[in-house]
């Protein structure tokens, strides 16, 4: 497995549905412990590029690489196995089922024979527990059902949920979205957390502010192409703002 | 009322208000609280308490099953020609099963292989199901004296407890450990309390879905067996009664413990607060139809607090 390089290359990535093209020759590379964001106006195309990083929609066109090995996705589990996991926008939680729940939901910790498939409630809960102290969040009851938790809260849920699949890449769709100042900068801090922990990432988000605010690098989509990147200690968020309006990078 | 209690009316108003029922008619009704009465409510309502638990699971996993009453009948009357027929017990309990467990697994595959919503593909299972449950028994009930091995399934006695109240309290043993505590069906709960998440932890959501309906139909091969061998008799239509009776007990249920949520110990205790309702009005001397405009009030009231759940099963593909 190669080691030098970037961890993640897209070439010439496409995807149609029909005769509407949703993304089109999209190329670019991710380095290890990256915090890089993707942005674009509505329509161009983000929310597809995820969904095929994400294994939740096959590519058209192009080639993924991860460690320099082409690789294909025929399902979000696929992803997973590769070590590519994605929090959505809603989450994509079950609020009525608890935190530790939620952290362990596809990759349960089984106690006794195998065959029997008993779980392991015990130690979910307290492996949730120390996923969840990665985050600052400690002190929460692993037991108590998501939809008590604060937006901040549930993105670690998830976050934890990412970090035990022991995934090398997370995608963090609008992870600000629909949440306070105070539980943005949460969130903000999590990203951090995640980055000093060696794992990269890549946020995809309308909110300038946040993206030049975590990022190191910003790949700017305009109607399904790609239109530029640019490092964001280079930008200010007004200007970041401009070139997704005006498509040119400069 | 404080805030405090509120959670607590919630989870259990409705077992408390079975309970307020039961002091009614133990206050009320005479023998209503003789072992016997009770004993044989208890009886009276295991195959629907079966049949109820077997709706529970397909609705955990958000699916609808209308078929079960008639695929009950159906592998009722598979058994019940088999004995007829001189066949041993263990060949007729096991069609009887593999009818169940066959139906549910078609349920399953029209579902999630063809995309029929659940609510019209069990719909259709149930008139194929029904149809064939005709053409085994040519419209005739089978009807013998069978031999007591089998029998003794649904009649005899154990610690003075008949065998069909032990059959239910097992079935739902197994179906909350199964639930509670294993792996595939933490997995079904996942499914049905948001498939996209499921899907997207790597889930396999169409099988899952497919085991849901399974289970479903192979809690009627179970109660299929145990009516055909506590009555000595199959018909074509024997469990057609069941289907709003059971549907009642499992809305009932959700009312309960898991507000909103089927959940098994709801299930069951909505089968037995429908008994004992029924019961106590036949013991105080009200018509029968009295029973039948209650179950219709109940299916209301509850439908009404549990709207969102059954939605979803009932119009998402």
């Amino acid at each position: 497995m190669a080691l030098v390089g970037p961890l993640l290359e897209l070439r010439g990535i496409g995807k149609s549905y029909g005769p509407v093209t949703a993304l089109e020759g999209v190329d670019f590379d991710i380095g290890r412990r990256e915090v890089i964001g993707i942005c674009g106006d509505n329509g161009a195309g983000k929310s597809t590029l995820i969904r095929i990083l994400s294994g939740a929609e096959q590519p058209s066109g192009g080639e993924i690489r991860v460690n320099s090995e082409a690789i294909s996705f025929r399902s979000p589990a696929d992803a997973l196995a590769r070590g590519i996991a994605t929090t959505y926008q809603d989450l994509a939680l079950a609020p009525r089922l608890s935190i530790a729940q939620n952290v362990f939901m596809g990759g349960e910790l089984l106690r006794g024979p195998k065959f029997l498939g008993m779980l392991d409630h015990r130690r979910m809960r307290d492996e949730a527990a120390l996923y969840l102290d990665r985050f600052g969040f400690a002190d929460i009851d692993m037991g108590r059902p998501v939809s008590d938790l604060s937006g901040g809260q549930r993105q670690a849920v998830a976050l934890a949920r990412a970090l035990r699949w022991k995934a090398r890449i997370v995608i963090m769709d609008e992870p600000t979205a629909a949440l306070g100042v105070a539980e943005s900068r949460q969130v903000l801090e999590l990203i951090r957390r995640l980055r000093s922990e060696g794992v990269t990432v890549i946020v995809v988000s309308h909110d300038m502010d946040d993206l030049v605010a975590v990022t190191t690098r910003v790949v700017i989509l305009k109607k399904g192409r790609k239109v530029g990147e640019i490092e964001t200690a280079r930008v200010t968020s007004g200007r970041l703002g401009e070139m997704i309006m005006s498509g040119v990078v400069a | 009322m404080t805030a405090a209690w509120k959670p607590f009316l919630a989870r259990y108003g409705t077992a408390l208000a079975a309970l307020v029922l039961f002091v009614f008619f133990a206050a009320t009704a005479r023998n209503f609280l003789a072992a016997g009465n009770l004993l044989g409510i208890a009886k009276h309502i295991s195959h629907i308490a079966i049949l109820g638990i077997g709706f529970s699971i397909a609705l955990i996993v958000a699916e609808l099953d209308l078929s079960f009453a008639n695929v009950c009948s159906l592998a009722a009357v598979t058994t019940g020609v088999l004995i007829h027929g001189g066949h041993g017990t263990w060949l007729a309990v096991s069609a009887g099963l593999a009818v169940g467990l066959g139906f549910g697994l078609v349920n399953g595959l029209v579902v999630t292989v063809l995309k029929v919503p659940s609510l019209i593909a069990t719909l259709a299972v149930a008139a194929i199901a029904n149809g064939l449950a005709f053409f085994v028994t040519d419209g005739v009930s089978v009807v013998g004296r069978w031999p007591v091995g089998f029998t003794a399934l649904g009649r005899g006695d154990l610690f003075a407890i008949p065998a069909l109240v032990w059959w239910m309290v097992a079935v739902a043993g197994v179906a909350v450990l199964f639930l509670k505590q294993t792996r595939n069906g933490f997995r079904l709960v996942c499914t049905g309390e948001n498939v996209e998440a499921a899907r997207l932890a790597g889930l396999p959501v169409r099988r899952l879905k497919v085991l849901g309906l399974l289970l479903s139909g192979g809690a009627a091969g179970v109660a299929a067996v145990l009516l055909t061998a506590s009555l000595s008799s199959a018909a074509a239509n024997m469990a057609g009664d069941f289907l709003l009776t059971a549907i009642a007990a499992v809305m009932l249920g959700m009312t309960m413990f898991e507000p909103g949520h089927a959940n098994i110990p709801g299930t069951l205790v909505g089968a037995l607060t429908i008994g004992m309702l029924g019961n106590g009005l036949v013991l105080l001397g009200a018509p029968y139809y009295v029973q039948d405009i209650c179950l219709g009030f109940i299916i209301i009231g509850s439908v009404a607090v549990s709207a969102s759940v059954l939605t979803r099963a009932a119009f998402d593909v």
